[in-house]
């Protein structure tokens, strides 16, 4: 029996596990990347160059000062390890170098992140047209720029985030189409409030792009990527405070890169396979995992924290990964000195803010209008928005029936990236709340592994492919 | 388009993995899907409606940067590390 696992190795889940650490208690702390620090700090195996543009060497920087911690005695940080199952006894199962293992857990955190939300379009699946996430790690874990003329779309303070990351590693930022009219973020503004520090950054992002002559465009979509095999061109609107386009001139833009972001969606799996109670909380990215005041789900002895419990960035994860390390510490035997009502209000006072924050840079329902009947919604199995549109007009109104009958994600990405999209779209055709199409059901495993895994007592190595 | 390498050239040694039998330069540390985005190369595969697809999430979770590497198909080109044994398959 370990005393304490935690899965996830981001912010919340290096925060957990160092704080249970320093507490006393023996902690391990897994994660399918090679390296600690989530995507928010995802490390480099590259050595750093000599000269890092100047906001990625803050983020690394900031990173290796929160992953220090990483080196106390009581952890066993176990990298390239995929946790395909967990229970609700808490028993992990995994997938690493060794190959399959199954642990148990007294206690156990579940800090898995998040996924990015991208809205779809025609044109959307072209080569060079990805993630704002995916650029970002492709220069912070692999010191690579992706592009050299790129449009930033979608919503949220990230598009200006990642905008200045790109502008430095030498790229031109040909423009971001912002959903939110810059009018009613204004009018929001009492939202940014407690936010002194979030504020400060995004004027100065602003002011850099301004600087640069980037043209940064509020209210405005991406409505089309056109390319033959890799995206050379992109088509931005005016939309209204629905999200539909206007009618009226589009912009034809010259681009090599598009990188989107809608915002995050709580990454709940394995919350889910441990049977723990959901909710859906709009302002925190959908479905999100529910605990109580001390992070702890309603599965005893398994806590969740950070984007699971909804989307609220480093800010919110830091204090609730060292409240639910504490937590769990204490629930193993290790008494501390320090008391943990500060970090609760730390925690509750964190989540409050980003909460207000999310609501100014909500998706808007008239997007899915911009998906043709040829435009495919689900990447993987190749379903377009007019088969999904047919489905939904012979009554089907919840994610789990529209699998089956579609095979919407019923491939790869297991709906990771289409999950999201096809709840905005059951509700933009019923009329419905988006919380009534439900989430789709998991099973394991979360993600591919070899068939052998799932064979008890096999040495076999073999990879299964399922197509 | 070409991707470009930060701090470039890079002080370590590098060396080549095979690409559709062809090599191509590589640095420790570097994802396949990496290697194959700064050597200009941006479709990764074929869907079985034959349209074209490369890198996106980055993060392991989309499956749509997925090549055949050392005769193994579906592998996840982003979260791969490139070794001076590989060898890649994707779509000319």
């Amino acid at each position: 029996m370990t005393e304490i696992i935690v899965i996830g190795a981001g912010p919340a889940g290096v925060a957990a596990a160092v704080t249970a650490a320093e507490a006393g208690a023996r902690v391990t702390l897994i994660d399918e990347n090679s390296l600690p620090g989530g995507q928010y700090f995802k490390q480099a195996a590259l050595p750093a160059p000599a000269s890092l543009p100047p906001t990625l060497a803050e983020n690394f920087r900031q990173g290796q000062a929160l992953l220090a911690g990483l080196s106390h005695k009581n952890i066993t940080f176990r990298g390239n390890t995929l946790v395909w199952n967990v229970t609700p006894d808490r028993t992990v199962s995994l997938y690493g170098p060794a190959g399959p293992e199954t642990l148990a857990a007294a206690q156990l955190i579940i800090a898995a992140g998040a996924y990015e939300r991208v809205m779809p379009f025609p044109g959307w699946t072209l080569p060079g047209v990805m993630t704002v996430g995916g650029a970002q790690l492709l220069l912070k874990g692999q010191r690579l720029l992706a592009g050299q003329r790129i449009l930033l779309a979608g919503t949220g303070p990230l598009l200006q985030v990642a905008g200045v990351q790109l502008l430095e590693a030498g790229a031109e930022i040909v423009a971001i189409a912002e959903l939110q009219p810059l009018g009613s973020i204004i009018a929001r503004s009492p939202r940014f409030l407690g936010h002194r520090d979030k504020v400060k950054l995004a004027l100065n992002n602003a002011r850099r792009l301004k600087r640069a002559g980037v043209p940064v465009k509020f209210g405005y979509a991406i409505v089309r990527a056109t390319g033959e095999n890799e995206v050379s061109g992109a088509v931005i609107a005016r939309v209204d405070a629905a999200g539909h386009p206007r009618p009226g001139p589009e912009s034809a833009l010259a681009v090599d890169t598009v990188c989107l972001n809608f915002g995050f969606a709580p990454d709940t799996r394995l919350t889910q396979l441990a049977g723990c109670k959901h909710h859906f909380a709009e302002r925190f990215g959908g479905w999100a995992a529910i605990t109580d005041d001390n992070m702890e789900t309603s599965q005893p002895g398994i806590f969740a924290v950070g984007e699971v419990r909804g989307i609220g960035g480093v800010e919110a994860a830091l204090p609730e990964g060292r409240l639910a390390g504490q937590v769990a510490a204490r629930k193993s035997g290790y008494r501390t000195d320090e008391s943990a009502g500060p970090t609760r209000r730390a925690a509750r006072r964190a989540r409050a803010l980003v909460g207000q924050l999310n609501t100014v840079f909500a998706v808007k329902p008239g997007l899915m209008t911009l998906a043709q009947d040829d435009t495919l919604i689900c990447r993987c199995e190749e379903i377009s928005a007019g088969q999904l549109r047919a489905a939904i007009r012979e009554g089907i109104t919840t994610l789990n029936n529209l699998k089956p009958w579609t095979r919407a994600g019923m491939g790869r990405c297991q709906g990771r990236i289409c999950g999201p999209i096809l709840a905005h779209l059951l509700a933009a055709e019923t009329g419905l709340e988006a919380q009534s199409a439900g989430q789709f059901t998991v099973r394991p495993p979360v993600k591919p592994v070899p068939l052998s895994t799932l064979l008890p007592q096999n040495n076999n190595d073999e990879v299964a492919h399922d197509k | 388009m070409t991707a470009t390498r930060l701090g470039h050239p890079r002080p370590e040694p590098s060396f080549t993995i095979m690409v559709n039998g062809r090599p191509v330069e590589a640095w420790p540390g570097e994802s396949i899907a990496a290697v194959l985005l700064a050597a200009g190369r941006r479709v990764f595969r074929q869907t079985a409606g034959h349209a074209p697809r490369g890198f996106f999430c980055g993060m392991g979770i989309c499956f749509d940067c997925l090549i055949t590497l050392n005769g193994v198909p579906n592998v996840r080109s982003c979260v791969t590390p490139a070794a001076p044994d590989c060898v890649v398959e994707a779509p000319e």
